[in-house]
Order: structure tokens, then sequence, then C-alpha cells
């Protein structure tokens, strides 16, 4: 067991956080609203926590005190959400592609400015990020009831009038307006909830990963997690936790084929480093084959439709 | 009371670009009456609908609800003053319940916020509730409660617009914009909707503005009738009265 978690312990994390990811591109999707803006949070909150680490809380302490982690979580949180705000009303004027086209441009701008700050440490990045655990399996303290919390919320999101309204905007914004919903205030919303959530988990992030750089917020990290939810489920939360926790641990599972002898080198090495192709080509397959993700909501409504035909059916 | 002009239209006029789809036109709506729009295809009824729903604004002209100037609002701020409408193409939530349908037009009428509804204590649980049954009930009166949970795509062509009548009461409105409800309904469909719509008029207070295609149904149903060609008003006045109007006869009725 002990050598499971010593092997693993970093993967089951690296899931956690993957599924997280997940559910902060399907925030905005829940509005119909594709936005690869997510790795550009998720970069922002990790500098902000790694600068925050290594300049301001610096500590002589052995390990970093989990309060000051969850303060960086909760200041990444806020300014995430405030540039959510102000990036978001201009973009989601923006339909379908174009918006897409408008958040890869934002992780982009956001990139290159880390690449040339002083203060985000240039291409180097930033080093030596304390960390708040012995272990990275220690990392499921905060990273775990994040997930749990984050679930919970979306869950009771969907049931209620906010949730209804990011629907009916997804399904037809027109008729949605129609209806008294204002499609830019929820849209916005929609928005900001996932860059939030993605600039916390950056923070998470940099102390799990130790260093920091311009290369946790780029277009590829969009395509990935754009991937969870396409093919984990994009019409249900629990797509994105599933998609999430697999595609995390794909390029592993991929790297341990690789490893198992008898493979010809070429194809050892395309599944070692080939991850983005692998991942592009399931992107094209998925959508394909599983419009709405391997996890669809009517898996749950058919027991559910079938419970409300009996009361109907009883009261006849 | 009853004169009481509850939506008017002054000199409104739209164009796109070369094409003048709404041209000069004035009219009021008075309060509680059954208004019928009619016209040949192309004459402009569903463009002046989305300008009095906001989906587009007017290039000149005023449009007043209750004396207020509302040519410049937006759709969701339409519909929050009590103006409701169903589509010409119908535009249902197709993915979605028909009671999901029309529990979302209850939007208006809910007053939770993201906080205090997520945690799920009252009033959020009640207001809930209510709308749930509310919507029932809306349901029922078209007579679909016994599908409630089915996707509104799969229900039948004039289910959808039966559905989306149930879902525009949703909103409790004050004017209701009916395009073409009776499109695609046999004779005596036709009469079943023209009761229906009157029974809504008397049973919810409502001001109903409709836009047929079928001539006989809006003569019988309609207090007033406003006759759009190639965009201007032709006529104005009594289903009688329009009925002999030479210019009606020659532009549309002619051609029934």
């Amino acid at each position: 067991m002990a050598d499971f978690i010593g092997t693993y312990g970093a993967l089951i994390v690296s899931m956690v956080l993957g599924a997280l990811l997940g559910l902060s591109l399907y925030l905005p999707l829940m509005a119909g609203q594709l936005s690869l803006a997510s790795p550009g949070f998720y970069a922002l909150g990790g500098y902000i926590a790694a600068i925050l680490s290594t300049t301001v809380f610096t500590s002589s302490d052995n390990l970093f005190p989990i309060p000051l982690l969850l303060l960086e979580m909760l200041i990444a949180g806020i300014v995430s959400g405030l540039l959510g705000v102000a990036v978001g009303i201009p973009a989601l004027r923006l339909r379908g592609i174009y918006l897409a086209i408008a958040t890869i441009a934002f992780v982009e701008v956001l990139r290159v400015l880390s690449l040339n700050l002083e203060i985000t440490g240039g291409a180097v990045g930033i080093f030596g990020i304390p960390q708040p655990f012995q272990t990275p399996i220690e990392y499921l303290w905060i990273a775990l009831p994040l997930l749990i919390i984050s679930m919970v919320l979306i869950y009771r999101l969907e049931r209620i009038r906010v949730g209804r309204a990011l629907t009916a905007i997804r399904e037809d914004e027109l008729a949605a307006s129609a209806m008294g919903i204002n499609p830019t205030y929820y849209k916005v919303l929609a928005f900001t909830l996932g860059a939030i959530l993605a600039g916390v988990v950056g923070a998470i992030s940099a102390h799990f990963l130790n260093t920091w750089n311009a290369r946790q917020g780029t277009f590829d990290a969009s395509i990935i997690y754009l991937t969870f939810v396409l093919i984990g489920g994009s019409r249900t939360f629990l797509g994105a936790v599933v998609g999430g926790m697999l595609f995390t641990a794909l390029p592993e599972v991929l790297r341990s084929i690789a490893d198992t002898g008898g493979l010809p080198t070429w194809l050892a090495q395309f599944l070692r480093d080939g991850r983005l192709i692998i991942f592009g080509l399931l992107i094209v397959l998925g959508t394909i084959f599983f419009p709405q993700g391997l996890v669809t909501p009517d898996i749950f409504k058919r027991r559910k439709f079938n419970q409300t035909k009996d009361i109907i059916q009883q009261t006849k | 009371m009853t004169n009481d002009i509850i939506l008017e239209a002054k000199a409104l006029t739209r164009r796109f670009g070369g094409l003048v789809a709404v041209n000069n036109v004035s009219f009021p709506v008075k309060k509680h009456e059954i208004f019928g729009l009619i016209g040949p295809n192309g004459a402009g009824k569903t463009t002046l609908f989305n300008l009095i729903t906001g989906l587009i604004p007017p290039s000149s002209g005023q449009l007043t609800f209750d004396h207020q100037e509302i040519s410049q609002l937006r759709p969701h701020q339409i519909a929050a003053l009590g103006i409701a409408r169903t589509f010409q193409n119908i535009r249902l939530f197709g993915e979605l319940s028909a009671l999901e349908n029309v529990i979302i037009a209850r939007h208006l009428h809910i007053h939770s916020n993201i906080f205090t509804g997520v945690i799920g204590v009252p009033p959020a649980s009640t207001e809930e509730r209510k709308s749930q049954q509310k919507a029932l009930e809306l349901l029922e009166l078209v007579g679909l409660q016994q599908r409630a949970e089915e996707k509104a795509k799969n229900f039948a062509y004039g289910d959808q617009r039966r559905l989306e009548i149930a879902r525009a009461l949703a909103l409790e409105p004050q004017i209701l914009l009916l395009d073409e409800p009776a499109a695609g309904m046999n004779p005596s469909e036709k009469q079943k909707l023209s009761e229906f719509i009157r029974n809504l008029r008397d049973r919810f207070d409502l001001t109903i503005i409709l836009i047929e295609h079928h001539v006989p149904l809006v003569m019988g149903l309609c207090d007033r009738i406003a006759v759009l060609d190639f965009g201007q008003l032709i006529a104005l006045g009594e289903p009688a009265v329009v009925k002999n109007n030479p210019a009606v006869i020659e532009a549309y009725l002619g051609n029934d």
C-alpha cells in the first residue's frame, strides 16, 4: 500500500487537479460558451502563489504553513474573478468560434507577459516554491475537499434558477432572453466562476509542482482541458470530472505501456511523446461517436423518467 | 378602462440596408383586446414583432408600453416589463423536458440568488417548489401535463406550439404576442385554438396580439386588425371594416 502511494501519490493528486480543471471549463460551457481561457487563469493563480510564497510569505519553517496556502488560494481566486469579469464582459459578446479565439488570445497574452516580466522570473520562471506537505499524496487534504465542494456546488447550481438560466442560454440564447434572462450577465457569471476555479487550482499546483513558469499556461493546455470535457462528457459535471481524471492518467498509462518491453521503438516513442497527437485524435473521434461525451445526463434521466412514469400511472 | 392604450407604435420604421421592412407604421393597441396583424408573406409582420420585443432596434420611430418608451430596450428587459411571445419557427429548449421549458420562464418570478439558491434554504426552496407547481398547472392548461418529463423536441408540431404558449404564459405577462399560432393546424384545431385564445384573454386579463395567415380565424377572433403590405400599414380597424377595404382586398384577401 505504501509502495502504491509512493509511486502513484503524485498521479492521484494530478488526477484530482485535472478533474477540477475540467470543471473550470465546464462552467462556461453550461452557458454554451466555449472558453479556452482556463490555462490563463491557472497560470495566473500559480504565479500569485509562487510569487507570494517565495517573496512575501517567506517563512523559516520546514513546511509552508497551510493557512498561508489557503490565503494564497483565496487571493488567486479573487484576482482571477476580477480579471474574469474584466475579460468576460467584452469577450462574451462574441459567439462560438470567435469567443474561443478570443480566449486563446487571452491565454497567449498572459503567457507572453509572464515570459517578459521580471516578477514572474521571465523565461526561467520561479523555482523552489515551498511545500506545505512532506509527501505528494498529502496534497489531497486540500485538493479533494475542493473537488467535492465544487461538485456539490455545481450539482446544486444546476437545479436552481441560475443553473436553469445557463442551460436555457446554451439551448437557445434568443429564446432565453425572450423569457427574461439577461444573457450577458449569466455568460459572464459562468465564465468568472470557471476563472476563479482555475485560479485556485493554479495556486495549489504551483506548490505541488515546486516550480512555475510560462509553460503552465499555454494553448496546448487549453486543448487538453477541452479533451477532458468533450470526451468525458459536456452535458453533466460528472463528465468533466471523469474526463479530467481519465486523461490526466492517460499519459502515464501510455508511458507505462511504452516501457513494457517488446514494442518497436517508434511506437514506444509515439506513446511517450505523442500525447497531443493522441488527444487531438481523441477529440475528433469523440465528437463523431460520442457527441455528448462518455458520461451523459440520459444515463441518469432514464431512471428518473421511469420513476415519474410510474407515479403518473399510479395516479390515474 | 378598456379604452386604455397599453402599447403604441408611432412612425415605427426599420431598414435593413436598402430594404425597408417596416415603413412608418403607427397603431395603438388597447388593453385586453385581441389585436390581429395580417398581411402577405414578407409584409414585415414578424419584423414588427421583433421590434416590439427588442430583438432589433427601430431605425426610427417610437414604441411605448404603458406610456413608457421601450424601443431601445433589450429582449430580457421587455420580458421583465410584461411582454411575452411565441416564435414563428418555434424556439423551444429542445433537449429539455416540457416541464423544464416552462419552469425556465418562471425566471423573473423567482428571487433567490446564487447564494441562497445553492444552499437550498427557504425562501429559496419554497420558491422552487412553487415554480414547479405553477409550471405543472400551465402544462395542465394546455393539456400536456402527462408528458411533463418528455423532451420538448419529441413533441408533435401542434403540441410544441401549445407548449410554447404555456412557456410564454409562465412569464405572467400583460401582453402576449403569438406569431402564427395556428400554422400547420387543421380547421377543427384552428377552431379550438381560437376559443383557447379567447379563454386565455379572459382568464389571465391579457392583451393579445397575433400574427396569422388564416384570415377567417383572424376575422372571427380579433377585436381589431392591422394589415401590413410591403412594410406599410394599409388598414386598421374592426374586422368587418377591414374586410371591405379595397386596398386590403387587392393586397391580400384576394389571394387567400
